[in-house]
């Protein structure tokens, strides 16, 4: 029977290994060994990710690297999540986050990168995809009451469809926090625009997340 | 005066250059807000253009846009005519660059490219907010999908080939560079099998990724022999959009999938006789740059950086092409002309002693709704510090 200490270390490796079959076997084996299935996410699956985006901070990993990474978390979720159940007030965990890429925009790699490390920091994210409409993000963000709203421009010619949405979002979503994200934008253009936040990936987006909503990292 | 072969090889006839270096004129009045006298231009933008690429003397440093949309939109017209009307986009390019006086360039072509040609969905920028061509569903959505992947027959109808083809006839009647977008294969890559995909298939399924290359890479060299057979090799300056930044690829990512079928279109296009290149390193790509650097650019490359290269780097990386850059785009798009102006004159100064030569550009496409008055910033600051 291999140990509690020995399954979570395997979870941790089949994420960082991108490994989408080990990550679902190993998180099977977990289950059957009795460990708390919280626990094997929080303690097996979530460090896999964190050292992935460690890395590629560092410039020794890249978005391939965090894709087949991201895989494998979800294969090891999908067998855990089931197994946990939460009240309606702990399943807004960390925060209710809307996420989404801009009217125009469908490029979707650094939205779902973001939308993943949110998951990752206990965030109940509900994604509403690309090429989203204004009015979408605030019909859902009032549905969800939102606590967070992450918007993602990827391209020059995209990235003006978020000024005009920030100064709506201002009137409609006054509680709302706001964070954008994308390759033109900056921390200068967030603080011109009025966002709450900026990510310059998708950990630090994350770690702005945590910083909004009050929970450290 | 610096000579470099191949001014005759994109057509474009013969101008009799003085042996002395131009002398700017002055017009005689202070008519810049600033306060500065603007000085008149001794080149005409036809004139400046040949040089640069012959590589010989300038009166000042040219500007060149990396402008699409935005051409429509001073004209008045839809976007999406820049990319799915021959004629409109050719008419709205000619008339921007009049306009504000720029040196060039007018192309045609995206960064999606590939997406429709094997069969995707693309949906042109004609709703609120869509600035460029979007692939909204890309022809490969399954390994399998990827494994049938073939080069059609003929290839003259597919996609955006005939648009392009026809922009081509405008620029040929017009004794314009023809350009043809040929690269970069992994980018074009991207928009064949949906760029997630691809990246996933890059850990898992190298081979794959490979394959999809191969087909990609015989499609554009295929494309450039429909350049070549109508226009002549020395009319056509090809033009590549690379998208393979180090925020999203590894160097040895680049180097194992995208350099060598980047070199290979390069290599066989040379042989074709091509003479002129055109590559747009998009973003951060410092750690590619010793790759990039080894890449044939026939008798002349013509070398575009972001912001996130700083002309230096692309200047030791490029020694003998000519540079274009690195205006960052979201200042055009959202700063005070001053700034623009600011920006636009210490990438002049930083730049225009580039042996290879040096052209003012933005770092990636001017955003379609950037303020008028700051693309005219960028004309501006050549005028104003980038005399010879």
């Amino acid at each position: 029977m291999t140990g509690d200490h020995e399954i979570l270390e395997l979870l941790t490796k089949a994420v960082e290994d991108g490994d989408e079959e080990a990550a679902a076997r190993v998180a099977s084996e977990a289950v059957a060994a009795g460990v708390d299935p919280q626990r094997a996410i929080l303690r097996g699956l979530v460090p896999g990710m964190a050292e992935l985006g460690r890395l590629y901070e560092e410039g020794a990993c890249f978005v391939p690297e965090l894709l087949v990474g991201a895989e494998a978390l979800y294969a090891g979720l999908d067998v855990l999540r089931p197994l946990i159940s939460v009240s309606a007030e702990e399943s807004r965990g960390n925060g209710v986050v809307v996420i989404g890429a801009v009217q125009g925009d469908v490029h979707d790699i650094g939205k779902n990168l973001v939308k993943m490390m949110l998951e990752v920091a206990g965030f109940d994210v509900h994604d509403l995809g690309r090429d989203v409409e204004m009015e979408r993000f605030i019909e859902e963000s009032k549905r969800l009451d939102a606590d967070l709203l992450c918007l993602s421009a990827l391209m020059t010619t995209t990235m003006v469809a978020m000024k005009d949405y920030m100064a709506r979002f201002q009137e409609e979503l006054p509680r709302t926090k706001i964070i954008i994200g994308g390759a033109p934008l900056s921390q200068h253009l967030a603080d011109q625009w009025g966002a709450d936040g900026y990510g310059e990936n998708a950990m630090e987006a994350a770690r702005v997340a945590e910083r909004l909503v009050g929970v450290s990292g | 005066m610096r000579v470099i072969d191949g001014g005759e090889a994109v057509g474009l006839a013969a101008v009799d250059l003085p042996a002395c270096r131009y002398q700017p004129r002055w017009s005689g009045r202070p008519d810049s807000p600033e306060g500065t006298e603007v000085k008149r231009d001794n080149m005409s933008t036809r004139e400046r253009w040949e040089a640069l690429v012959r590589g010989d003397e300038l009166d000042r440093v040219p500007c060149l846009q990396f402008i699409l949309g935005h051409t429509a939109v001073v004209n008045g017209r839809p976007i999406a005519k820049i990319y799915d009307d021959a004629g409109a986009s050719f008419a709205c390019q000619r008339r921007a660059m009049e306009m504000y006086g720029y040196d060039g360039l007018i192309l045609h072509g995206w960064a999606n490219a590939g997406g429709a040609e094997f069969g995707g969905d693309v949906e042109y920028p004609y709703r609120p907010y869509t600035g460029a061509p979007m692939v909204t569903r890309s022809p490969v959505q399954s390994e399998q999908d990827a494994w049938d992947l073939r080069v059609p027959d003929e290839i003259a109808s597919v996609g955006t080939i005939p648009v392009s083809l026809e922009f081509s006839r405008l620029q040929f009647e017009a004794g314009m560079p023809c350009t043809i977008q040929v690269g970069s294969p992994l980018t074009w890559a991207g928009s064949v099998c949906g760029e997630e995909r691809l990246m996933r298939w890059l850990i898992k399924k190298p081979d794959l990724v490979h394959h999809v290359l191969r087909v990609v890479t015989d499609f554009i060299l295929k494309k450039a022999e429909l350049w070549v057979l109508e226009f002549g090799p020395e009319r056509i300056m090809a033009f590549d959009l690379c998208i393979e930044t180090n925020r999203l690829y590894s160097p040895s990512q680049f180097e194992t999938f995208a350099f060598p079928y980047l070199s290979e279109v390069h290599d066989k296009l040379t042989a074709m006789g091509v003479a002129i290149f055109l590559s747009h390193i998009c973003g951060e790509q410092n750690r590619n740059l010793p790759l990039w650097s080894q890449l044939s650019f026939g008798r002349r490359g013509m070398v575009s950086v972001g912001r996130e290269i700083g002309l230096s780097a692309a200047s030791a990386a490029f020694p003998s092409q000519v540079i274009m850059g690195n205006v960052d785009p979201v200042a055009i798009q959202e700063g005070t002309p001053e700034d623009a102006l600011a920006l636009c004159k210490a990438c002049v100064t930083e730049g225009k002693d580039h042996p290879g030569g040096f052209a003012l550009m933005s770092g990636c496409e001017i955003p379609p709704l950037a303020p008028p008055v700051n693309v005219f910033q960028m004309v501006k600051a050549c005028r104003e510090a980038g005399w010879y």
